[in-house]
């Protein structure tokens, strides 16, 4: 039986359900148990994942490799501490229902099918399975019109952006005759040509997941719904769901676009300059640091898409090392966001940071780390990332994307930066409440990552080595 | 084991830096010393192991980098020289923490304190296992950078801010020269891993490099880099003033770590150096200068802890000037020595001033030795074995020295041996002008502070006595196997003799009188010391005046800094003030505001486009699809 | 019937409707201005443009595989248009309003 390949992911979704029927029946609510179960079950799946045998399943549907391997387990770890993250602010924020931890299993699910998709369908489902509850939560907050408006917005755009993804494939389907990428390979891989339909189909294909990943020029949706979903809902889209969507990307290109590569590559070197620049640019004049963070995020995207540009395996072990890295760098700083509270409200204001190195030294120093990591300063990991994608494309002569990654990194810097400045020298703006144990962890948990992943980079470089050369076969 | 003994400071350091504000000062203080007993534990057994067993071994870690071509692992290399270098610095360094964990004990930030010593030890650890050139340069800037926050640690007195960036420039000095040396070792040899370099010694025998011989441009290069962290001769001037840190610091710094750096470098490259005569020959000029200068000025000065800087200064040219002769076993084993006495004058020293409530200058100290008699006891022993008397510490490698120095036959070896004869009979000199000083005749303090004059609590005298025995005991055990007959059998070629050295054999040869000199010299500077401040103490003051231009030209350390003032900190300021002026002001301004400006720009246009409006959005989408349409239609 | 016609309707046809249907989708997304039901509608449109090419395919290429994708899409469009609806009325109990043009207070 060919499906036990899947178990992760059954098991994860009998979870999901025996959960929702279990939160559902007792009279009181459910969230804190809710959660913790959820992270078990998480934790659970990725124990599974970790013995999981190659192979594909499913006629052909499902394909777990090295690569799915990797992704799969960071997508899992960002969800888990996404989880964690949100308990102690959903709790004070009135958001404290089972539904929240329960959503994120399930996009977590819909996250690790599309990293195992290996055909156009489960590829869609997948995605749907992702996105269908990433618009529920990001307008968890029934009662903030600002949530609400980025759940419509992010709704609106996501259900385009799948509709040109599902038009992408009925396109690829019908003129290369089927779904599965294995066999779509097949198809390419012969001289015969590719037909002016598959090529549209490609593109609408390259639209729908940029979209997922917020790459310019398919990233507006990123900044509103950012600044507007309550913050750990901002947390975890800026990690776990961003990892599936540029492991799918990946895949897909790579996979049975692969012999297409000198056509696609141009289109994804364009995506990749426009998201560096963006990112660096427009992060400048912000105010609200959420905003701030998801112009960030469009600019690390570039950069990890840098590698996939290049389109090798030196490439694609850059994309991969920059994801973990990214994964990581992110959820911390999140972390600190959403200890951002003052007599108990939330801000989210660059000023509410202001004098935080007097107020709290702990928490500062750490967002100091992750804003020197972000902007890639040695030693901290954000430079490895950086340099492992530079190199590669160096290496493969695309000067043009070194240059401009090196330029934009620059600029980045000086936002990065003045978060640092602000809360080190600018005058306190009151003091913060004390960060809940369960956020100092994640901080001091990716800081440590952060500032040591110089000493023993190996563990991660082989497995993302590993992984890049099962996705190139 | 080997693992263990590098990592636990490190351990210890990150426990009490980062979670010093959640455990208490009590369990971060702590915390760092059991780590550090762990480590010194771990450090002795891999002694045992690689050094009186015989079994060097190379423990990798992980491959560190692996960046276009250039790969090196991390790999902690332990042979007799890195093993010696691990149980003394972990020993040293324990006893410092011990002691600091009393010393410290009125200070705001122990944590902090305490996260810094135990960084600082584990980046000397790194630095001394490297098995490469980038892993040791890694320690070296790590040595530079936790003595920067180490002397800098009273961060709100000006004199150690100033201290601690004097310390970190002057070390930068003598970095990059020992960047450029690594620099062009890479470059002749392809590689920096020590035993791919050392193997190919031999086929580089004739390289040259813009005309000079490579491998002895390297060694030069090498050197100065040495002579930054070792504070000799020109790039001393930090050394002194490093003195501003708390006391354990310098202890540190002066006996296990950083200085002795440079020395182990040269010990290290010791396959380079046979091979680079002239290299050696400035070696030893060098050092044997400084081992001279630093004593003529450790004479007149008056604060405590600078006469004892300026004898490590001294000490260090003697091991200079010992390897540069060749006898890098002998001068290993004064850096061995050394560290005991020197650790144990320094802790001393440290328990004076913590008895004379902060007070540093001798003039103002005086009759306190019944008051504090166990210092007073370790302060003898750390002198005696300083001054070389026999069957102290000291004098079996100070005597080996010279022995060597004479032995060498060649002119700068017979210069050494001069300079380190008169250095020997100043350093018994002042040494005793300081012990008298300090603790004999008339008190001078004022008599609130005497009345305060008190022994040092257990936690500091535990291990005063331990650095005792060990200045006791060090140069008689292990004077054989350093240097003695069992030595090829210690060092199992972690130092390499060429074949045409036989300095070790040469230096048991020497003339009858050569072994007994030194000790007669350090007797008569004793001497000396007791006729000038106990007998007849008018005399110095006598002299001071009859010879008042040198008295003030040694006491203001030849003149060093002014010097270094009006040579190179005033026209680098000059110049600065004009680059700022027209340069800053104008074009490194206008150029950096000319581009904020412009990000500005472009991030206001980047936001504009930002509307806020979901058609706006779905309309630059399809924009973006259609272009990427047709840019894939036509580059089809 | 009349059976005179000698015209057959070909992929090319199916293909073409379905573009236009897409882009009849696409435009009422960004062209209108009024109301938030319309875009659920484009949406709607847009899918069903795909299932229109799904299925033509299906049958040109003599596959089932695109009917199966279709039904599918269905299906996953049901539980999008719920959450799409469900997220309107979460709108509307802030705002009061469900008009495109004011969906636009988080900007810059």
């Amino acid at each position: 039986m060919t499906w036990t390949l899947a178990l992760p992911e059954l098991v994860l979704a009998i979870a999901g359900l025996v959960i929702l029927v279990a939160g559902v029946l007792p009279k009181q609510e459910t969230f804190f148990p809710v959660s913790m179960a959820c992270i078990g079950s998480l934790l659970l799946a990725a124990v599974l994942v970790l013995g999981q045998p190659e192979g594909t399943a499913l006629g052909g549907h499902y394909v777990a490799d090295d690569f799915s391997g990797f992704m799969k387990l960071l997508a899992i770890g960002g969800a888990a501490i996404g989880i964690l993250l949100s308990l102690d602010y959903n709790t004070k924020e009135g958001l404290g229902r089972f539904e929240f931890p329960l959503l994120m299993l399930l996009a977590t699910i819909g996250m690790m099918v599309m990293i195992s998709a290996n055909d156009l369908l489960s590829l869609y489902l997948g995605l749907e399975l992702l996105s269908l509850p990433l618009y529920v939560i990001a307008a968890f907050n029934r009662d903030s019109a600002r949530s609400a408006e980025a759940g419509l917005k992010y709704f609106v755009l996501g259900a385009l952006a799948s509709g040109l993804l599902l038009y992408g494939s009925s396109l690829v389907y019908g003129f290369a005759g089927t779904t599965n990428f294995d066999r779509l390979a097949d198809a390419f891989s012969a001289d015969s040509g590719v037909t002016a339909g598959v090529v549209v189909g490609i593109v609408f294909v390259i639209a729908g997941l940029a979209f997922k990943v917020s790459a310019v020029p398919f990233h507006m949706w990123t900044p509103d719904v950012y600044e507007g979903a309550p913050t750990p809902v901002t947390a975890f889209f800026a990690a776990a769901p961003k990892v599936a969507a540029i492991a799918l990307l990946a895949r897909v290109l790579v996979g049975p676009f692969g012999d297409l590569a000198g056509q696609w590559q141009q289109v994804i070197t364009l995506v990749s300059l426009g998201s560096m620049t963006l990112g660096g640019f427009a992060a400048i004049g912000q105010r609200n640091i959420k905003r701030l963070m998801a112009y960030s995020s469009i600019g690390h995207v570039g950069y990890a898409l840098m590698g996939l540009a290049v389109a090798n395996d030196v490439g694609l072990r850059g994309l991969l090392v920059y994801m973990a890295i990214y994964v990581a760098m992110n959820l911390g700083t999140f972390a600190v966001l959403i200890a951002m509270r003052r007599k108990g409200r939330a801000v989210e204001q660059v000023e509410d940071l202001a004098g935080l190195g007097r107020t709290d030294l702990g928490t500062a120093v750490w967002m100091a780390v992750f804003m020197f990591s972000m902007a890639g300063i040695p030693p901290l990991a954000g430079f490895f990332g950086k340099l492992y994608v530079f190199l590669a494309a160096v290496q493969a002569g695309f000067w043009t994307l070194a240059v401009v990654g090196v330029l934009t990194s620059v600029v980045s810097a000086y936002y990065y930066l003045r978060i640092v400045k602000v809360m080190f020298f600018d005058a306190p703006a009151g003091a913060l409440d004390p960060a809940p144990a369960s956020l100092t962890v994640v901080m001091a948990a990716s800081g440590l990552f952060t500032l040591f992943f110089v000493l023993w980079p190996a563990p991660l470089l082989a497995a993302a080595q590993a992984a890049a050369a099962a996705l190139l076969g | 084991m080997f693992v263990g003994a590098i990592f636990f400071p490190l351990l210890g350091a990150c426990i009490s830096g980062f979670l010093g504000r959640w455990i208490g000062d009590k369990a971060a203080q702590w915390s760092t010393v059991i780590c550090m007993v762990l480590a010194a534990i771990c450090g002795s057994l891999a002694f045992g192991q690689v050094a009186l067993s015989g079994h060097p071994v190379t423990v990798e870690i992980v491959t560190w980098m692996d960046v276009g071509g250039l790969e090196f692992a991390w790999a902690l290399r332990y042979d007799t020289l890195a093993a010696v270098m691990v149980a003394m610095v972990t020993f040293i360094s324990t006893l410092i923490h011990l002691y600091s964990v009393g010393y410290m004990s009125h200070d705001e930030t122990p944590s902090r304190f305490f996260a810094y010593l135990s960084l600082f030890t584990f980046m000397m650890l790194m630095l001394v296992t490297a098995d490469n050139l980038a892993q040791l340069f890694f320690g070296w800037e790590g040595v530079g950078l936790a003595s920067y926050l180490l002397i800098g640690y009273w961060y709100d007195r000006e004199s150690a801010n100033r201290a601690a960036m004097k310390a970190f420039i002057v070390n930068r000095v003598g970095d990059v020269s020992f960047m450029l040396g690594v620099a062009l070792t890479f470059y002749v040899f392809g590689s920096i891993e020590f035993d791919t370099i050392f193997a190919a010694v031999p086929q580089h025998l004739e390289d040259r490099f813009g005309g000079i011989p490579a491998l002895e441009l390297i060694g030069v290069l090498l050197f100065i880099g040495a002579c930054g962290k070792s504070a000799q001769l020109g790039l001393h001037t930090w050394l002194p003033d490093a003195m501003e840190g708390p006391t354990p610091v310098s202890a540190l710094i002066h006996a296990a770590t950083m200085v002795t750096a440079g020395v182990f470098l040269v010990c290290r490259m010791s396959p380079v150096f046979e091979y680079a005569p002239t290299a050696l020959a400035v070696v030893t000029v060098v050092g044997a200068s400084t081992a001279l200068f630093a004593a003529t000025i450790g004479c007149v000065q008056n604060d405590i802890k600078r006469v004892i800087a300026y004898s490590t200064c001294s000490q260090l040219g003697y091991m200079f000037f010992a390897a540069g002769v060749g006898a890098y076993q002998v001068a290993m084993f004064h850096l061995f020595t050394h560290a005991f006495f020197k650790a144990l004058l320094f802790l001393g020293a440290g328990s004076v001033i913590h008895a004379m409530s902060d007070e540093q200058d001798i003039r103002k100290m005086g009759g306190i030795w019944s008051k504090i008699p166990i210092t007073y006891a370790v302060m003898w022993i750390g002198n005696l074995a300083l001054a070389g008397i026999p069957f102290f510490a000291g004098y079996y490698s100070k005597d080996a020295i010279l022995e060597a120095a004479f032995a060498s036959h060649s002119g700068v070896g017979m210069y050494a041996f001069l300079c380190g004869m008169i250095a020997a009979f100043l350093t018994a000199f002042y040494s005793w002008r300081l012990l008298i000083l300090t603790f004999h005749g008339a008190p001078r303090a004022d008599h609130h502070t005497m009345e305060h004059v008190h022994e040092s609590p257990a936690v500091m005298l535990i291990p005063l006595l331990l650095l005792a025995v060990g200045a006791v005991l060090t140069g008689y055990i292990f004077a054989p196997l350093f240097i003695g007959e069992h030595e090829h059998g210690f060092w199992h070629g972690a130092i390499l003799n060429a074949e045409h050295n036989h300095i070790l054999h040469a230096m048991h040869e020497v003339p009858a009188w050569v072994p007994l000199a030194p000790t007669v010299m350090g007797i008569g500077g004793i001497a000396l010391a007791y006729v000038f401040y106990m007998l007849a103490p008018g005399i110095p003051g006598r002299l001071a005046t009859a010879f008042r231009g040198l008295y003030l030209f040694l006491l203001n350390k030849w003149y060093f800094d002014e010097l270094y003032d009006a040579i190179f900190v005033r026209p680098a300021r000059r110049l600065a003030m004009v680059f700022w002026k027209t340069g800053d002001a104008q074009i490194i301004d206008g150029m950096p505001n000319g581009a904020a400006s412009l990000a500005v720009g472009v991030a206001r246009g980047a936001v504009r486009i930002q509307t806020g409006r979901v058609a706006n959005y779905a309309f630059a989408m399809i924009i973006g699809l259609v272009v990427f349409v047709s840019l894939f239609l036509i580059g089809r | 019937m009349g059976g005179i016609t000698e015209m057959t309707i070909g992929l090319a046809h199916y293909l073409t409707v379905s573009a236009i249907l897409l882009v009849l989708g696409i435009f009422g997304i960004f062209l209108n201005r009024k109301n938030v039901i319309v875009i659920l509608m484009s949406v709607e449109l847009i899918l069903l443009s795909v299932n229109l090419n799904f299925v033509a395919f299906s049958a040109f290429l003599d596959d089932l595989a695109g009917q199966v994708f279709a039904m599918f899409v269905l299906t996953v469009a049901a539980a999008e248009a719920a959450i799409g609806l469900a997220i309107v009325v979460i709108y509307f109990r802030n705002r009061g309003s469900i008009e495109v043009e004011d969906i636009s207070t988080l900007k810059g």
